[in-house]
């Protein structure tokens, strides 16, 4: 009867015992468990459901939960696996004094137990607490309305507990398998395996170097948006692979070259650290290249969505030049001139007033270059960094827009481009066209500006050589070719509330034909030949939900991240503290005086500790280029802004991994001392 | 110089007859060590190590009880002399150890290492001191692991800042004459016992220091081990090196030209091999041990 609290008993006592492990985990745990829940409670709630944009919104965050799901099974592994290495020896010595195996499982499964109630509880707890809390702020960020009420998801219960009684129950099974396998003598000196010397990998250091240079080398050298997008995680990909690489094989191969040199090791200060940051390297190195990529990870997804939301206004300029675009596909003849009659009685109507009107009639289509000739590459146009969108024009069409009269043959063309250079000649449908001026600026700005490929605006001399161009992209491309298309851009005045009304009378106007034709006039819906009807109004509350949504998802991810990070960092001091006390004291004895030894060690937890963040320095310094590109593409063109938030963010991590040292670096010396 | 007096020699036959001499055996080690510290202090003769009245008192965290580790010892030891001291464990021989080799203050008492009195160094500049005058062989070894046996070896040279050809140099025939020389490059874990305390001994030994300070350096080594270890301390000592072994391994001692036996904090006697062989010196020491174990407790 007595063993029924016994085993209990024994469990909470160990956990007590080992407070200085334990506690930290707990906490992690119950952060996890509380995030988790936060996240789901958000990715679910009803009152999200009525919110403009809120759909995208969604998407993000229930992605967003299944990130911190997989994270939280590989963070909280992680850590279980290491206490299980410190815990080793004890749990070696209950099995000497004469417990069986299927009673240290008892205890563990107690041990278990009390870890994930305690967990479950206060984690959902403050889960329930806070997600009231981060709602406001999220919808804050979102300018959404604030709702009122306070609710508790319990579908969103029900997974994290299921979820998280998954993972204890994984890292149960873990433990106990460990415990079965071992042998006791083995779980005596668990604790004590590792101290042989690492051999140096060259390969692997090599093969580190090699894929680094190639991911760095693709960040630098990409210079389109496009081939940005598709190369990013190819990038993201060899650099992580470096990075672990390197920080294992790379660094042993280094610090043994740096031995090899006699004259250079056996100076008193580079005699200990080269050969304790051996030894260091080859317990922690996996840690600390885990370190280094969280802090990156944390570093990039803060500072990029923290640009993106501050530089919201710059950014939607970008997007939307004008208040309001409407686009025709294939406009008949006089279509243009009615409809934008029409725009501007509805506009009047309204009481609003049109500014910087623009209309003009264009076919665009994507080309890929090579040299001075344009082809039609159906495969890969899109991926391709040699990518380019071609803009015609006539000349009447330039001329009602700028004018300026110009006379052109049916092979001549002026060009303006927004940033590759063209020569004289081009070809394109084996066609050869001349040109006869590089203009400086072109009068429709815009879109065509903000286009993340290579642009050329290009003039062309009338009707029959537009229609001809459109007919053979058409051939090319078949169901993705692009029509001709009748542009119609201006601004309004008033508040954002009036702009918002006068475009829903616009778009009830334009989405029906003209007065004057029927419907039989199109072919398939009307609203097929309506191509782009845009207010720049409608299309803020998307943004801001779309990117607050990024910058939530980016700062509640970074909050995880780093929290992970500092309990690494906390769990590998702790240990390499006990390791170093035998150390410590074998040096005194051989003649180190105390201030001495500490200095030296001092000098490698230093290194241990800051190395990780200077790579992850380096990472972003070569990233910096390309993300720039990736930002592009989400149309945010402020670099300023953009090293301004990297600047801001990389002294915050530092600030709080700071902190985060000095507190460690005391747990540590009172475990040595 | 002859050291403690002589008047002890081959009277251990009766125990009893000792252990009525006792005090007065306590008395004439102490009277002889005033004497030599006057002797140093008229700057006319001197002992390499010489200790005298040495008291340690260890106090309980928070003052409550007081343990006393060692009552009042006094010895010296001369340039080339290799002494043993014994006793069991609780004698105080590691207290008295640790304050030899400076690691720890007496509460009283005092020590002179050539003339310098190390209790009181300062703090600062103990560790050099420690590092330049006194080598150290330990039970454990106490190797590190992260070094190779040369690089462990040339520990202490490295913090005085040596450069690697006169570490290189010194090493040499210390390696050759502990047999370690092949086995330089490895490390701790990789060799035997007897090899990684033949390496311990030449770390001790190539700082060239005035006294080597052994505690138990057998105590961890097979039979076989042992007696190679104990060889060469024989033959460090045949060239002139002054060493201070602490044991309480009979053989151990046995090979000491002197060995000195402490019991609860105190010297209690002590024994010069002279001309006796080993197993001559053996059936003495234990002897001595005997008659201090069973005569100890009539005391108490």
């Amino acid at each position: 009867m007595r063993k029924r609290t016994f085993y209990p008993k024994l469990a909470f006592l160990n956990i007590q015992k080992n407070s200085k492990f334990y506690l930290p985990y707990l906490l992690t745990c119950i952060i996890t468990v509380a995030m988790f829940y936060i996240m789901r409670y958000i990715a679910t709630n009803s009152s999200l459901n009525d919110m403009l944009g809120a759909g995208s919104l969604k998407e993000i965050l229930f992605f967003g939960s299944i990130v911190v799901g997989i994270f939280a099974a590989i963070f909280l592994f992680y850590t279980n696996s290491f206490l299980m290495k410190r815990r080793k020896k004890e749990l070696g010595l209950y099995n000497i004094l004469g417990m069986e195996k299927r009673h240290i499982a008892w205890v563990l499964l107690f041990e278990t137990f009390i870890v994930a109630a305690a967990s479950l509880v206060l984690g959902l707890s403050l889960g329930i607490l806070l997600s009231k809390l981060i709602i406001l702020i999220l919808f804050k960020m979102l300018k959404f309305t604030i709702p009122w009420g306070f609710s508790v998801s319990s579908a969103s219960l029900l997974v994290s507990v299921l979820l998280f009684f998954g993972i204890f129950l994984a890292t149960l099974l873990f433990n106990l398998m460990q415990i079965r396998l071992a042998k006791p003598i083995e779980l005596l000196h668990g604790g004590q395996t590792g101290e042989r010397e690492p051999k140096t990998k060259w390969m692997l250091a090599i093969l580190g170097i090699l894929t680094l240079g190639a991911g760095y080398t693709i960040a630098i050298v990409t210079e389109s948006p496009l081939s940005a997008i598709s190369l990013f995680f190819i990038a993201v990909v060899l650099v992580i692979v470096g990075t672990y690489c390197l920080f294992t094989a790379g660094s042993i191969a280094l610090l043994k070259l740096l031995r090899n040199n006699k004259h250079f090791y056996y100076q008193t200060k580079h005699f200990i650290a080269i050969s304790g940051m051996i030894y260091r390297m080859k317990q922690n190195a996996v840690g600390l290249a885990n370190i280094c990529i969280l802090s990156t990870m944390v570093l990039i997804m803060v500072s990029t969505t923290v640009s993106l939301y501050s530089g919201m206004e710059s950014l939607l300029g970008n997007r939307f030049p004008t208040d309001i675009s409407v686009g025709f596909k294939n406009p008949t003849d006089g279509e243009m001139e009615n409809r934008l009659r029409q725009l501007q009685d509805t506009v009047s109507e309204q009481g609003r007033s049109l500014s910087k009107l623009t209309d003009y009639t264009a076919l665009s289509f994507a080309v890929s270059r090579d040299g001075d000739t344009f082809a039609t590459d159906t495969d890969n146009y899109v991926s391709s960094s040699d990518a380019s969108e071609l803009c015609f024009i006539t000349a009447t069409e330039y001329e009602h827009l700028t004018g300026r009269t110009v006379t052109l043959a049916a092979d001549e063309v002026l060009v303006y481009s927004n940033g590759g250079q063209i020569s004289g000649f081009f070809s394109l449908f084996d066609q050869s066209f001349r040109v006869r001026e590089h203009l400086d600026s072109i009068p429709i700005t815009g879109q065509f500006n903000a286009s993340l490929v290579d642009g050329y605006f290009m003039v062309v001399s009338d009707d029959t050589v537009l229609n001809q161009l459109y007919t053979k992209q058409k051939t090319a491309y078949g169901d993705r070719a692009s029509s001709i298309r009748g542009e119609i851009s201006f601004n309004l005045d008033g508040t954002d509330e009036e702009k918002l009304v006068c475009y829903d009378a616009i778009k009830a106007v334009l989405n029906k034909p003209l007065p004057s034709e029927s419907a039989a006039a199109y072919t398939g819906e009307y609203i097929d030949h309506l191509s782009t009807m845009e207010c720049k109004q409608a299309a803020t509350s998307d943004f801001y939900a779309l990117y607050g949504g990024f910058l939530f998802l980016g700062l509640f991810l970074g909050t995880l991240f780093l929290m992970a990070t500092v309990l690494i960092i906390y769990y590998k001091q702790i240990s390499e503290g006990y390791d170093d006390k035998e150390r410590f004291e074998i040096m005194q004895k051989v003649g180190l005086s105390r201030s001495e030894v500490k200095h030296a060690i001092s000098s490698q937890i230093v290194m241990v500790f800051f190395l990780p963040i200077l790579m992850a320095g380096i990472h972003i310094l070569a990233a910096f280029k390309m993300i720039t590109k990736l930002l592009a593409v989400l149309n945010l063109t402020n670099i300023p802004l953009f090293i301004g938030c990297t600047i801001g963010t990389v002294l915050v991590f530092g600030l709080i991994y700071g902190v985060v040292y000095a507190l460690t670096a005391r747990v540590y010396y009172r475990i040595v001392s | 110089m002859a050291g403690i007096s002589s008047f002890c020699y081959g009277s251990t036959s009766t125990m009893l007859t000792l252990n009525l001499l006792y005090p007065v055996v306590r008395f004439l080690v102490i009277t002889r060590y005033w004497k030599v510290n006057i002797n140093y202090t008229g700057g006319i003769l001197m002992s390499l190590l010489s200790v005298s009245n040495l008291k340690k008192i260890y106090t309980t965290r928070f003052g409550g009880t007081q343990v006393q580790a060692l009552a009042n010892v006094s010895f010296s030891v001369e340039q080339g002399e290799y002494v043993a001291i014994m006793g069991e464990s609780g004698s105080g021989k590691t207290t008295l150890l640790n304050i030899l080799a400076a690691l720890d203050k007496p509460t009283s008492g005092e020590v002179l290492l050539n003339g310098r009195n190390t209790v009181t160094i300062r703090e600062s500049e103990i560790s050099a001191f420690r590092r330049d005058n006194l080598g150290f062989v330990f039970q454990d070894f106490n190797l590190l692991d992260t070094f190779s046996l040369q690089d462990n070896i040339f520990l202490p040279l490295v913090l005085s800042g040596k450069s690697f050809e006169e570490m290189s140099l010194r090493l040499e025939p210390i390696a050759r004459k502990l047999h370690i020389t092949d086995i330089l490059s490895k490390f701790p874990y990789e060799v035997s016992g007897g090899q990684k305390q033949r390496a311990a001994v030449a770390r001790a030994l190539i700082t060239n220091p005035q006294l080597i300070l052994a505690d138990e350096p057998t105590g961890a080594l097979d039979s076989h081990a042992t007696d190679g270890l104990l060889q060469f301390f024989n033959e460090i000592n045949n060239d002139d090196q002054t060493i201070l072994l602490v044991t309480h391994s009979v053989k151990a001692a046995s090979h000491a030209k002197r060995v000195l036996f402490i019991k609860d904090g105190e010297v209690f006697h002590q024994l010069y091999k002279a001309s006796q062989t080993y197993d001559e010196m053996y059936q003495k020491i234990s002897d001595t041990l005997t008659m201090i174990a069973t005569g100890g407790e009539r005391h108490a």
